[in-house]
């Protein structure tokens, strides 16, 4: 009987052509993502194998979210076709074998189920094979075909994933006799899983969140995380591990599922609920007389508001509105209250945080415009009541709009509702400056316009389309598809893209500027253009009993009236207007080259100006600004005057200069003419007559101004806005010579322009001599200088410019600052105006000022507290602070960093001002990024490296260190720091293992983030553990002397000449392996115990293992001899808070027994209790310790 | 009132299926039957001349007005109950029929409640207004479709099919209501059934393969048949030899034995004259 019904199921279903269809689909994405740049599925592949293991592993995962829609198909059908086709009575009534029809259909779905996921091995198969050939792709970007991958992926993710879905979809569908709602099971496991995603939101509770992840995707991510390339291109998920257990529990779910289906089953029909009707007392027998009726005019109001109503109740009552209508409910509330931002923190509950979390509903609320636009064009046909509706006296456009508007008002009223839940959360969160006007534009700039523009778009499509699961699918192709196609094609303008807009991001600073102007227009095309679309479809609009479109049209003709004539060419003729309104803003005005354009300009640039890479130019040795600021209108106006010398031995006789496509320029060089403009690459060359002889220096005069004109496609410049403009000199000014930065810096993208790969950093040299004339901040442009500047702002407004403020004046209504600085400094600065106020504190002659808005005062005290404790630690240990005054300065949230200019450091309102920490009496990611930031002020402002490998180790390690140990200044116990450790262990081995270049030693580190803050900081730290935190310091504090504010710049190998000595030799090794090597440990503890001795102490007794390991450049590791000093510890209690005993122990060997006396009762024991030390797995070091 | 005057009407569909062949009928007040075999071409007309499709050819006209040129002057005064009438799910009996109401231009809030009162007691559904039609058994149902039909005072009335599936109380019944409605109505019913027309019906038209192959009163039909329908029960072997050499417009199993009816001359003197009946009219007319 099971092979009866297994075989016939298979063979129904591949004679038909959805399986097909379904593996198509997969396959055609599969083979794009693996043989293109153009589609990514799961992020980009990055510098492994393009059919890695890891590859396989990421598509598979990825695409097995999607089978979930193959698999509600297929165990829906395998449950309900009988049903469909009216045969279940029939084929009931036989004598079945229930476990062979049950398991037997569900087997079949099963197998059917997983076969589109075969398209991922097929695509990547096919890819491997056709990319190369073709020249797609580089054939070394291939590895073998590994089939072992595709076997393990198999059994390990989809047949898995498809049981578990399968056996839930076909319990419901058992249960419910309904498609829809097998359909709406399959979306609820989708919500589950990407609720379970909130859990990964932190590292604390990542292995909870791999655990629950139905799919083992994240699962699978958190175990890959660390791989290095070598890894991924080699390492087959297997049966092992956290996938192991998360294998494990969802596959016995899924058993346990079906198997109680399965018990619960029964051929019988379920009794048709029958309410009891309840005995009709004998009515009174009421006689209405027939009322007079006047049956006037048709009302136009009253018919369009009886189709609203008739609608709109109908969908309110509908069982999938409700079920779509809870589950986003539940997404926002695990939504509002999981999630964290930084280090375990969350912001106070800010209207604008609030307004994301509704944003992020809207996928459910577009679920449920796609599903219920269907529904409503088709309810009356398929209830058959439209031939009553249809021959009553209505004018078509009527119902058609009333529909409209029926869904659209359901989307508000869902949002309102949403925004009411929100407000609660603020309420019992006991926030209460709820901000309505955020949540009223919020809605006017997001929400009303997707809703309303999908709502009229969907309509129209049912009516144009008349079908309705067609009109599904163009549907989802206009939301989702056309983007695809749009990028395929290298179009980028938002006039094309559905809804397109510029990005509109809300700040408390400066509100919903400066794109809302650009959306504002964008979203009024699109309305009116969905509009237009709605009236025209109501050509289409089937009335009677009409099909095919040439019938329906012809029906309406001699009947399109007047006024509708009227409606379609005012609305048409308004759209058209303003689609040349926004093209005319967004192509003419405000032009934009796209990313494939782009692309090949940088190529040319490269290729045309590489060649002046070495060529000699002057450096800025002085610096004057006049800066105006204009913020309400948004331009500014700057003259700047450079004084400028020839450091060269030879003159100088041209200038390469890269002029700003967005800013007018105008230069003004003494002796110099412009010979050449290159208007496609945007680079002038200024030829000197006479040459500007070496040592010689002159004064330049650069005007650069700035104007917003209309809107842009992409949304208008952060730079100047009303409130919050922010410049650094970088942008005000043309930068001189071949600019590196602008050449293209993806490997695959320059192979694939046949450039040679990127120049490195310079390698590191030893006595640098003159290669050490440049640092790598400002390129050898200029080193210390001086800078005066008059900045002038609105007079509402503050502005601020780098140095003490030695004047201030009006002038109209205008304000004036002016500001020198006080010690010669990088040529690094930002210029800033907004409306703040100020938070003052003195400290030792120093002024510390925070200029924040005045709604973000809460966090301020404890800024001035971490700035304080950074300036009393770094001058102590390291020496004196060169600046009169210390400024934080918050500016709006259009980027997320805080960054450190001399003596001034601007930091994002999105984090640190906002961040509720009330509960906090620890360190906290204020006191950590304001204390990084502080101390740049002399790791990179007084001491900075050469350009080249290691001078960001000088500048981006020190500074974490710097702050780490600010920190442990005032942290309470031992256990505390590793709290803050562990996000830059994690940022470390992160960052190793996305690495798309080649990883290297610290001291040769290329600028590469993960190595200068992750490595680094834990690295230094781990050091000043070992030789004491004195020695680190105090080998700081010499090289800081020895180099600060000269030139040639150091090096990493200067400073390590200083460091050596305070080593003792017996830890000598640490250099090598530390700074010089890329050094792993591989630490566990196998087993502890303890026994209770009769002196009542404990003897604890840790079976330890200890490997470390050396890695090569690409992630090729090898074991070395062991010869360490590492710690072992023990705590009181399991929450690893009191370390009460630590011993650091010498090892040798790879296995080693080690006896500790304690006095009291340890709870845990672990090698490396701090986590001080560099290790890929640490779970595994700590161990609850056994009492015998 | 005016005469609904139906004039050469043709339609052809895709598939080549003449539904109206040449219609031309004029209607006028009182009820009208519109009969004929399964796929004849009845609910193709009935919607035509409800203004739900189009004609290829052929025209309309009610009084001065022209359904296919002003269809919506037209919706104003028609009532119309399709043949399959189905309902909303979750919409109550009285929220369908004050929707309807509004439709057919029934604006004043008031009146409109007086009206669907009425209509739901008069169908005799006023005590379930508020429950979801779509419980409803299939005699309710039709019944809500009549008094949607009934809504504004139609001046012609467009009943197709209504009593398919009604149990013989319910059809009592739906035709009590039917022949209540003013005199001056045009009521059209279209349906299979010929008692359904013997019964109600003051004229009547025959509809095959979308001709008319008979318009005029019942009575006229029968009349025309007068003394020219003879009777037989005869051996069931014996059939087909019957219908090759008689007119056998009709047979039917009596007691196990096929019945036959015969149109013409009198065959032999087995044959016994029967009073025709309006069935002899419909079956007479269908083989033309």
């Amino acid at each position: 009987m099971f092979k009866q019904f297994f075989f016939s199921e298979l063979r129904y279903n591949l004679r038909q052509p959805m399986v097909y269809l379904f593996f198509f689909i997969v396959f055609l994405l599969v083979f794009a993502a693996n043989s293109t740049d153009n589609v990514q599925i799961g992020g980009s592949i990055g510098n492994v194998h393009r059919n890695a293991p890891h590859v396989i592993t990421t598509f598979t995962t990825v695409m097995c979210i999607f089978g979930l829609l193959f698999a509600a198909a297929f165990f829906n059908n395998a449950a309900l076709r009988d049903r469909k086709y009216n045969f279940q009575e029939i084929l009931f009534s036989t004598p079945l074998d229930k476990f062979g029809y049950y398991f037997g259909r569900f087997s079949a779905a099963l197998v059917l189920s997983t076969i589109p996921l075969l398209g991922v091995f097929f695509g990547i198969a096919l890819g491997t094979l056709i990319a190369p050939l073709a020249g797609w792709i580089e054939p070394d970007r291939f590895g073998p075909v590994q089939l072992s991958a595709f076997v393990s992926n198999y059994f390990l993710f989809i047949l898995p994933n498809m049981l578990f879905a399968g056996s839930i979809i076909y319990m419901l569908a058992h249960r419910f006799k309904s498609t829809i709602t097998s359909f709406v099971g399959a979306l609820i496991i989708i919500v589950a899983y990407s609720v379970s995603g909130q859990f990964l939101s932190d590292l604390d509770n990542e292995t909870l969140g791999a655990m629950v992840d139905t799919f083992g995707n994240r699962t699978y991510g958190v175990i890959s995380k660390y791989y290095t390339p070598l890894e991924k291109n080699t390492f087959n998920p297997s049966f092992s591990g956290l996938l192991f257990w998360n294998r494990l529990i969802w596959i016995s779910f899924s058993l346990v599922v079906l198997a109680l289906s399965y018990m619960s089953f029964s051929f019988a029909e379920r009794k048709t609920k029958t309410k009891a009707e309840k005995k009709q007392h004998k009515k009174e027998i009421i006689d209405i007389l027939k009322p007079t009726v006047h049956v006037g005019k048709e009302s136009f109001g009253h018919q369009f508001f009886s189709f609203f109503w008739i609608n709109f109740i109908s969908i309110y009552k509908h069982v999938t509105f409700r079920i779509l209508f809870l589950f986003s409910i539940i997404l926002l509330i695990s939504d509002l209250i999981s999630g964290f931002e930084y280090f375990g923190l969350q912001s106070y509950p800010l209207t604008y945080i609030m307004t994301d979390s509704i944003s992020g509903t809207s996928l459910f609320v577009m679920i449920i415009l796609v599903f219920f636009s269907g529904e409503l064009i088709w309810r009356d046909r398929d209830f058959r009541i439209n031939e009553v509706v249809d021959a009553t006296p209505h004018s078509t456009l009527i119902p058609l709009f009333a529909k409209t508007l029926s869904l659209f008002s359901l989307t508000i009223s869902l949002h309102l509702f949403f925004v009411f839940m929100v407000v609660c959360y603020q309420l019992i969160k006991g926030y209460f400056q709820i901000e309505f006007s955020t949540y009223f534009f919020h809605f006017l700039y997001n929400s009303f316009p997707l809703y309303l523009v999908t709502s009229v778009t969907l309509v129209a499509v049912q009516v144009i389309v008349n079908n309705k699961y067609l009109g599904y699918m163009v549907s989802v192709i206009i939301i989702l598809g056309l983007d695809i196609i749009l990028s395929i094609m290298d179009i980028q303008s938002n006039m094309l893209s559905y809804l397109g807009s510029p990005y509109l991001i809300y700040s408390d600073m400066n509100g919903f500027g400066p794109s809302n102007v650009g959306v504002f227009w964008f979203n009024t095309y699109w309305i009116i253009g969905a509009f237009f679309l709605l009236i025209i479809s109501g050509v289409f609009w089937a009335r009677g009993s009409v099909t095919s479109i040439k019938e329906r049209m012809r029906f309406k003709q001699g009947k399109l009236n007047k006024r509708y004539l009227m409606l379609v060419s005012i609305v048409g003729v308004v759209w058209v207007v303003l689609a040349v309104f926004v093209y005319y803003n967004t192509q003419i005005l405000n032009s934009y080259k796209s990313s494939d354009a782009l692309e090949k300009l940088a190529v040319n640039y490269e290729e045309t100006y590489k060649k002046y890479k070495d060529a000699p130019h002057p450096k800025v040795i002085e610096a004057k600004y006049d800066i105006a600021i204009f913020p309400y209108e948004k331009a500014a106006n700057i003259s700047s005057k450079l004084l400028m010398i020839n450091p060269y031995d030879r003159a100088i006789d041209t200038l390469l200069l890269n002029v700003s496509r967005q800013w007018e320029e105008e230069f003004n060089f003494p002796n110099a003419s412009l010979v050449k403009e290159d208007e496609k690459h945007n680079v002038h060359f200024y030829v000197f007559d006479p040459p500007f002889v070496a040592g010689d220096t002159l004064e330049v005069k650069i005007k650069t101004s700035y104007r917003t004109k209309g809107f842009a496609n992409g949304g208008a410049s952060t730079s100047i806005i009303k409130n919050g403009s922010f410049l650094n000199n970088f942008q005000i000014l043309p930068g001189i010579g071949y600019d590196s930065g602008k050449e293209l810096s993806s490997r695959n993208k320059r192979r694939k322009y046949k450039l040679p790969p990127k120049d490195r950093m310079p390698a590191l040299e030893e006595n640098c001599g003159v290669n050490c004339m440049e640092n790598y901040l400002t390129n050898g442009f200029s080193d210390y200088i001086n800078v005066e500047t008059v900045i002038s702002t609105s007079k509402d407004q503050i502005a601020i410019a780098p140095g003490s403020l030695l004047e201030e004046w009006e002038e109209g209504d205008r304000k004036y600052f002016r500001y020198q600085v006080d010690h010669p400094s990088q040529n690094f600065y930002s210029f800033i105006s907004a409306k703040y106020k100020i938070a003052k504190r003195n400290w030792e002659g120093v002024d510390i000022e925070i200029y924040h808005d005045k709604k973000h005062g809460v966090n301020i005290e404890k800024m001035l507290d971490a700035v304080e404790r950074s300036l009393t630690y770094y001058t102590k240990n390291f020496g004196p602070y060169t600046h009169k005054q210390c400024r934080i300065i918050e500016f709006p949230r259009f980027s997320t960093f805080a960054q450190a200019f001399p003596g001034t450091m601007p930091y994002s309102e999105a984090f640190g001002f906002v961040i509720n920490l009330e509960d906090e009496d620890k360190n906290n990611v204020i006191d950590a990024v304001i204390a990084h930031e502080m101390a740049h002020q002399w790791w990179a402002h007084q001491v900075v490296g050469a350009n080249m490998q290691g001078g960001t180790m000088l500048s981006e390690s020190f500074s974490e260190y710097s702050s780490l140990m600010t920190m442990k200044s005032i942290a309470k116990t031992p256990m505390e720091m590793r709290e803050f450790l562990k996000y830059d262990h994690d940022r470390y081995l992160r960052g190793r293992a996305g690495e798309l270049e080649k990883e290297l030693p610290l001291y040769k580190v290329e600028n590469q983030s993960y190595i200068h803050y992750g490595k680094g900081s834990v690295i230094l730290y781990a050091l000043q553990d070992y030789i004491g935190e004195d020695k680190v310091n105090e080998a700081l504090s010499e090289f800081l002397t020895a180099y600060k504010y000269t030139t040639p710049y150091p090096t990493s190998l200067d400073f390590l000449s200083y460091l050596e000595p305070k080593v003792p030799d017996s830890l000598n090794y640490l250099i090598k392996d530390w700074f010089k090597e890329i050094t792993l440990y591989d630490n566990r503890l196998i087993s502890a115990s303890a026994i209770l001795m009769e002196s009542g102490e404990y003897e604890v007794t840790l079976e330890i293992e200890a490997s470390k390991i050396k890695a090569d450049s690409i992630g090729n590791e090898s074991a070395v001899e062991l010869n360490e000093w590492i710690d072992i510890g023990l705590f009181t209690d399991t929450d690893e808070k009191i370390l009460m005993h630590q011993k650091r122990i010498h090892l040798t060997n790879a296995k080693t027994m080690v006896t500790i006396i304690a006095d009291s009762i340890p709870a845990k024991a672990a090698i490396d209790p701090r986590h001080i030390l560099i290790d890929r797995v640490y779970d595994d070091n700590i161990k609850k310790v056994k009492i015998d | 009132m005016g005469k609904l005057q139906l004039k050469n009407l043709t339609k052809t569909y895709a598939n080549n299926v003449k539904a109206m062949d040449d219609i031309t009928i004029d209607i006028s007040s009182g009820m009208f039957g519109l009969l004929g075999p399964n796929g004849a071409g009845k609910s193709s007309l009935m919607r035509t001349i409800a203004t739900l499709q189009e004609p290829d050819s052929g025209s309309i006209t009610f009084g001065d007005l022209d359904p296919l040129k002003n269809p919506k002057e037209f919706r104003k005064i028609l009532g119309y109950l399709p043949q399959e009438f189905g309902v909303y799910p979750r919409i109550s009996a009285e929220q369908l029929l004050d929707h309807l109401a509004t439709l057919k231009g029934v604006s004043n809030k008031g009146e409109r409640k007086d009206l669907v009162h009425y209509l739901l007691q008069k169908v005799n559904l006023f005590d379930k207004r508020n429950k979801s039609v779509k419980g409803f058994s299939g005699g309710m149902k039709q019944r809500v479709g009549i008094a949607q039909a009934l809504i504004g005072n139609p001046k012609v009335l467009i009943v197709d099919e209504p009593t398919a599936g009604l149990d013989p109380g319910e059809r009592n019944r739906f035709y009590d209501l039917i022949s209540d409605v003013g005199e001056d109505v045009i009521v059209i019913l279209s349906t299979h059934i010929v008692d359904d027309v013997r019964e109600l019906c003051t004229s009547m038209a025959v509809l095959n393969y979308g001709s008319i192959v008979f318009n005029g009163t019942p009575d006229e039909g029968i009349h025309e048949l007068e003394g020219r329908v003879f009777e037989k029960k005869i051996e069931r072997s014996e059939l087909e030899k019957y219908t090759q050499n008689y007119n056998v417009i009709s047979n039917r199993l009596i007691g196990g034995k096929p019945v036959i009816h015969v149109l013409g001359e009198k065959p032999d003197e087995d044959f016994s004259a029967i009073a025709p009946s309006l069935e002899d009219v419909f079956f007479s007319k269908l083989q033309g």
